[in-house]
């Protein structure tokens, strides 16, 4: 089911479009990643027995803010861009550690993961579209433990934890906002 | 804080220093921590003892953790003691203190100063911590994990994997449980998770817990006569995942990156004979040898460049290419598996360094695919790889002769039939047939050409002779195939020469054996088909051999229910000879229909039953008889199982009169159909109630005729019996009238004289006047003729009242006469015999149509002793049918029935029982019928003259 919709996405992200169903389908995108997001981090927590409500320690590791009220849509957009960036970063960093840990699995987890991280990379492709600016896509972080402060095996963990919150953060937002975008922009396009 | 913890504890010291002896204490004790195996060494000089007390406190509750009295030597080298202790908890939890004192016997020196292992829970590492950390362990161990809350938080609880565990407080910040008999963790780890008390996540720690390796197998061989390839088996599960904690390997102390997973194999490019697998990962390792000579592992590799040198349309030659040369100077022995759409087999060939092989009895106009592998002949190991796939297709071939047969419908006209050709008899594609007729007799010969569709052929033979020879061939581009012949056999239906049997069906198919035919010299041709099909019918034959009695004959054409007609055929050059015929059903069912035509037919109290039989194509099954139930409702009742299929009547007896359902059921052995049913309902039978009728009269008049006849002959006795001579009254003396005998000359129809009735006036018209009869019998004509005979009254009655009424009075012989006097009646009185009713009563019998005035006359003359009354009569109301009138007789007045009204009356002998009577009759006359009418006149006086003649014998 993951891999069709990501099939019907990658078609439609091909597709020649006007302006406002850009936003219309990127707004989409962040919606199904959000999505997938939840669900990886409920699989993280099966996986790992964690309980709902135990929460990890520590501060937001992508700390932007899109709630000022001086920011425009569209710097609203290149402030996303950026944390989807770096939350790509922090994702292929967490499958690199991930994988040195376990070696590579195969399991539904993985799966999800990695469909995270294909539709992540999507929804950078469409807001760097929609900004109409050259923006860089690549993974904005360096996978480093001291920067990261991973210390120990459950230290890792509950980076991953972290990670993971920051996905459905960051997924939520981008929902948000270019929903929010798409709204305005339907409506000049109205008037 | 922490300076003054440090106080504290110094203090304890000196306290303790105090209780020393003799001994020198231990000097200079040091501690030496390893965190990861969780080991203390402690290591103290002058101790000039081999035994020693070690006392080890946790620092921060001073609780006690091991006390023991343990064994160490100096070491002569370094003049130390040393003593290594392994710690349950982790070194990191919580600080402790170690003090050891020198033993000798019971004598002890003063405890050494006290060394403090500082824990990480010390207030100046305030950081939320859990020990120990990533620790692999083997499955089954017992673990203590602790929890060093940060300096300001609240414990809250500790998680192992999902399962909340109790704690136990080892310090202010330090709390621990203990995990006893670990199972196997998933590939991240077993997870231990401290939380504050508001479910944060403070700390944790994973652990890893496995097995170490156990391979098993290792096996190693060459494939190219100079490398070595090892193989062996993973084993049981590690669970221990990663490039940390995963399983490493190495052959003969080279790693073995390629091995992973499931592969678990490992290559050296020179053959050394002699193996080492190590196999090992954080928990230990395990060790595999092997050893061989090269020549007994070979396992080739797959040939290669397979190719069809030549192909033919039953061999080919399929050669191969070695990409190592060794194997051109090896002995091999090679499997070559061929497949067709028909099979696959695998044929084995050797040979010196073998690269070709030649590939027998293959199908023409066939595709096979051929793959190879070889082994080494001599010290065989196994068998190498597969070769890929060659494909080719051998080359056409005439086809073999069709399997032909004839199916004869009458004496001349059948059909020719031959089965398809199957791919692996057609050698070809099949272009057409030749169909050739010829007649060794009239040296005829007919030829026809069919295409390659048609399978059947109709023929006539009817100018060709008795003889006839049928020669199929088929056609493909390869050429014609050889002919196949049947002489046309005779036409013989069923019933007729050849006995039919009954075949079972077992299962598989029919069995048929039969007794060998010395005719028989190209077998025996065994032909099936639907017994109740009448036209173009699907034949199926089979051939058996000549030196065979039996077959079994099978097809996937048989249904259950339908009958099938086998027929055995003797085959030769010159003719073809039905043998014997069979009949069988390969599953019987019930008919599925009901006998036709049942009817019934009544044969006085029987029934005959008749029907007919159910048409073949209905039966379904031999049918084994009929059942004749009575249906009564539902209710079956069974009359009779007749047991004979060919009969079909039966005649249900004695039944009485009434209506009556019949079922007729056939059945077969699987049972019975659903019953034809009739009704009848039976009537008297009419010619036998009227001959009973008829005899029933004919008796009565014969009987009648007697009567009359022996009365007639017996008419003295008779009218002695009943019409006795009545002697003379004598009157007595004193009779006051005058007596003598008053001859009155009646009129001749008024001859009666009228009896008064009080109670009826019109008895008067009641009576009857009756002829004098002639007591004698004899002699006065006037008697004989139809003159009125003069009446003789006696006037010896009472005269009453008027004396126009003159009453015959009774002898004087009868004491009733005097009883009489008083009675106000005035009674005629007769002389002569009274009828009895029975005497008349046959007279009735033929007296023809009475009419109402008759039966009141005829009536009208009543049995004395009967109270008869006719409906019609006026008079005769319902009342007086309950007590009879007097004058009810029609004025003739019972001389019997009278009641007697006094005490006098109660005499004795008949004459007494008349004593009532108010008058003594006497008379000699019958009493007649009185009748109104004309008729009636006439009619009485025919009739009792009749009568009166016949008892009196005159004619």
């Amino acid at each position: 089911m993951a891999d069709q919709e990501h099939i019907e996405i990658d078609t439609l992200l091909d597709m020649p479009a006007p302006g406002r169903s850009r936003t219309g389908r990127a707004a989409a995108l962040a919606r199904l990643l959000h999505q997938d997001c939840t669900y990886l981090l409920e699989l993280y927590r099966e996986r790992e027995s964690l309980l709902s409500d135990h929460t990890p320690a520590g501060d937001r590791i992508v700390s932007l803010s899109l709630s000022s009220p001086d920011l425009s849509s569209d710097e609203q957009v290149q402030l996303l861009h950026s944390a989807l960036r770096k939350c790509l970063g922090l994702l292929e960093c967490l499958i690199l550690r991930e994988e040195e840990e376990m070696g590579e699995l195969e399991g539904e987890y993985e799966t999800v993961r990695k469909g995270v991280r294909d539709r992540l990379g999507h929804l950078l492709h469409s807001t760097k579209v929609l900004l109409e600016t050259e923006e860089d896509v690549t993974p904005d972080h360096q996978c480093n433990e001291e920067v990261d402060g991973v210390v120990g095996t459950f230290g890792a963990k509950m980076w991953t934890y972290r990670v993971l919150l920051e996905l459905i953060h960051w997924a939520n937002s981008a929902s948000q906002t270019l929903h929010v975008l798409h709204s305005e922009r339907e409506g000049r396009e109205d008037i | 804080m922490p300076s003054l913890f440090f106080c504290i504890l110094l203090l304890g010291l000196r306290v303790t220093e105090s209780q020393a002896s003799g001994l020198a204490p231990p000097q200079q004790v040091r501690l030496d921590a390893d965190k990861e195996t969780q080991t203390l060494s402690v290591t103290w000089e002058d101790g000039h003892a081999s035994t020693f007390d070690v006392e080890i406190l946790r620092t921060e509750l001073m609780e006690m953790v091991l006390n023991e009295t343990v064994g160490v030597t100096e070491d002569q080298s370094t003049g130390k003691h040393q003593w290594n202790w392994t710690s349950p908890v982790p070194l990191e939890c919580t600080s402790l203190s170690v003090k050891v004192r020198s033993r000798d016997g019971q004598d002890v020196s003063e405890w050494s100063s006290q060394q403090i292992l500082p824990g990480l829970d010390l207030p100046d590492n305030t950081d939320s911590q859990m020990y120990p950390e990533g620790k692999t362990v083997p499955v089954g161990s017992n673990m203590t994990f602790c929890c060093i809350v940060e300096e300001g938080q609240q414990f809250g609880s500790l998680w192992y994997k999902d399962t909340l565990v109790k704690e136990n407080m080892l310090s202010r910040r330090t709390y621990a449980t203990t995990m006893t008999n670990q199972g196997p963790s998933n590939p991240s780890g077993t997870n231990v998770v401290c939380s504050n008390e508001k479910k944060m996540i403070i700390a944790g720690a994973v652990v890893f817990v496995g097995y170490p390796p156990l391979p098993s197998d290792l096996v190693c061989e060459t494939h190219d006569l100079t490398s070595v390839d090892c193989q062996w088996s993973k084993g049981r599960d590690t669970y221990l995942f990663g490039m940390t904690r995963q399983t490493y390997y190495t052959l003969n102390g080279r790693n073995c990156p390629k091995a992973r997973n499931s592969n678990m194999r490992c290559g050296l490019e020179q053959w050394d004979g002699n193996w080492t697998l190590v196999a090992r990962n954080l928990l230990g390792e395990f060790r595999l040898t092997d050893a061989a000579e090269l020549g007994h592992r070979v396992r080739p590799v797959a040939p290669v460049n397979l190719t069809t040198p030549e192909v033919y349309s039953w061999n080919a030659s399929v050669g191969w290419l070695w990409k190592d040369k060794g194997f051109e100077r090896l002995s091999l022995i090679c499997q070559v598996q061929r497949t067709s759409h028909l099979n696959s087999s695998t044929q084995t060939y050797t040979g010196y360094g073998l690269n070709t092989v030649v590939l027998k009895d293959l199908q023409p106009d066939e595709k096979y695919s051929v793959k190879v592998r070889c082994g080494s002949q001599k010290n065989f190991w196994k068998w190498g790889e597969w070769s890929l796939p060659l494909s080719f297709q051998t080359k056409m071939d005439r086809s073999v002769a069709p399997d032909i047969w004839l199916w004869m419908d009458s004496d001349n006209l059948g059909r020719v039939l031959w089965k398809p050709l199957t791919k692996s008899e057609s050698h070809g594609q099949i272009s057409g047939y030749e169909v050739i007729l010829w007649s060794p007799e009239e040296n005829s010969q007919q030829t026809l050409t069919l295409p390659q569709s048609v399978y059947s052929l109709p023929i006539n033979v009817t100018d060709l002779g008795s003889k006839v020879t049928v020669t199929v061939t088929a056609r493909n581009p390869a050429g014609v195939s050889l002919p196949a012949n049947v002489v046309i056999p005779r036409y013989l239906p069923d019933a007729e020469d050849t006995a039919i049997s009954k075949v079972a069906f077992n299962g598989s198919g029919f069995p048929l054996s039969w007794v060998a035919h010395a005719n028989a010299s190209c077998g025996y041709v065994v032909d099936w088909y639907n017994t109740s099909c009448t036209q173009d019918c699907n034949v199926e034959w089979t051939r058996v051999a000549a030196d065979n009695t039996n077959t079994m004959v099978q097809s996937g054409n048989f249904f259950a229910g339908v009958r099938y007609t086998f027929s055995l055929y003797a085959c030769s050059s010159e003719s073809t000879v039905l043998l014997e015929r069979w009949h069988g059903y390969m599953q019987e069912l019930v008919p599925s229909r009901t006998v036709l035509r049942l009817s019934p037919n009544q044969e006085g109290a029987d029934v005959q039953l008749t029907w007919d039989q159910i048409p073949l194509e209905h039966q379904r099954g031999f049918i084994l008889g009929y059942t004749v139930y009575l249906t009564n409702a539902s209710h079956l009742t069974l009359l009779a199982n007749i047991t004979d299929p060919q009969l079909t009547n039966h005649t249900v007896r004695n039944l009485v009169l009434g209506s009556y359902k019949f079922t007729v059921k056939a059945y077969t052995a699987a049972g019975e159909d659903g019953g034809a049913t009739v009704s009848i309902s039976l009537e008297p039978y009419t010619y036998w109630l009227i001959m009973e009728i008829l005899v029933a009269l004919g008796t009565m008049t014969c009987l009648l005729i007697v009567i009359t006849i022996a009365c007639y002959r017996k008419r003295k006795w008779v009218k002695k019996a009943f019409y006795p001579e009545i002697p003379e009254p004598k009157l007595p003396g004193d009779w006051g009238i005058t007596q003598g005998t008053l001859d009155v000359k009646p009129s001749p129809h008024s001859m009666v004289h009228i009896v008064e009735d009080s109670v009826w006036d019109s008895s008067k018209e009641a009576l009857v006047t009756v002829p004098e009869e002639d007591e004698e019998g004899t002699g006065d004509e006037a008697a004989d003729t139809d003159e009125p005979a003069s009446l003789r009254y006696y006037n010896q009655v009472v005269e009453e009242g008027s004396s126009s009424q003159r009453r015959p009075h009774a002898s004087d012989s009868s004491a009733s006469s005097t009883g009489s006097m008083d009675s106000g009646h005035t009674d005629v009185t007769y002389t002569g015999i009274q009828t009895s009713a029975c005497s008349l009563a046959p007279m009735a019998h033929f007296q023809p149509q009475p009419d109402a005035s008759q039966c009141v006359g005829g009536g009208g003359y009543r049995p004395q002793m009967q109270s008869a009354s006719c409906p019609e009569e006026p008079q005769t109301g319902p009342e007086e049918h309950l007590q009879p009138p007097v004058g009810s007789f029609g004025g003739y007045q019972p001389q019997c029935s009278w009641k007697q009204d006094s005490p006098e009356a109660d005499g004795d002998g008949l004459d007494q029982t008349c004593l009532g009577s108010p008058t003594s009759v006497t008379s000699s006359q019958f009493l007649l019928p009185y009748d109104t009418s004309e008729e009636g006149k006439e009619h009485p006086s025919s009739a009792s003259t009749w009568f009166h003649n016949l008892l009196t014998g005159k004619p």
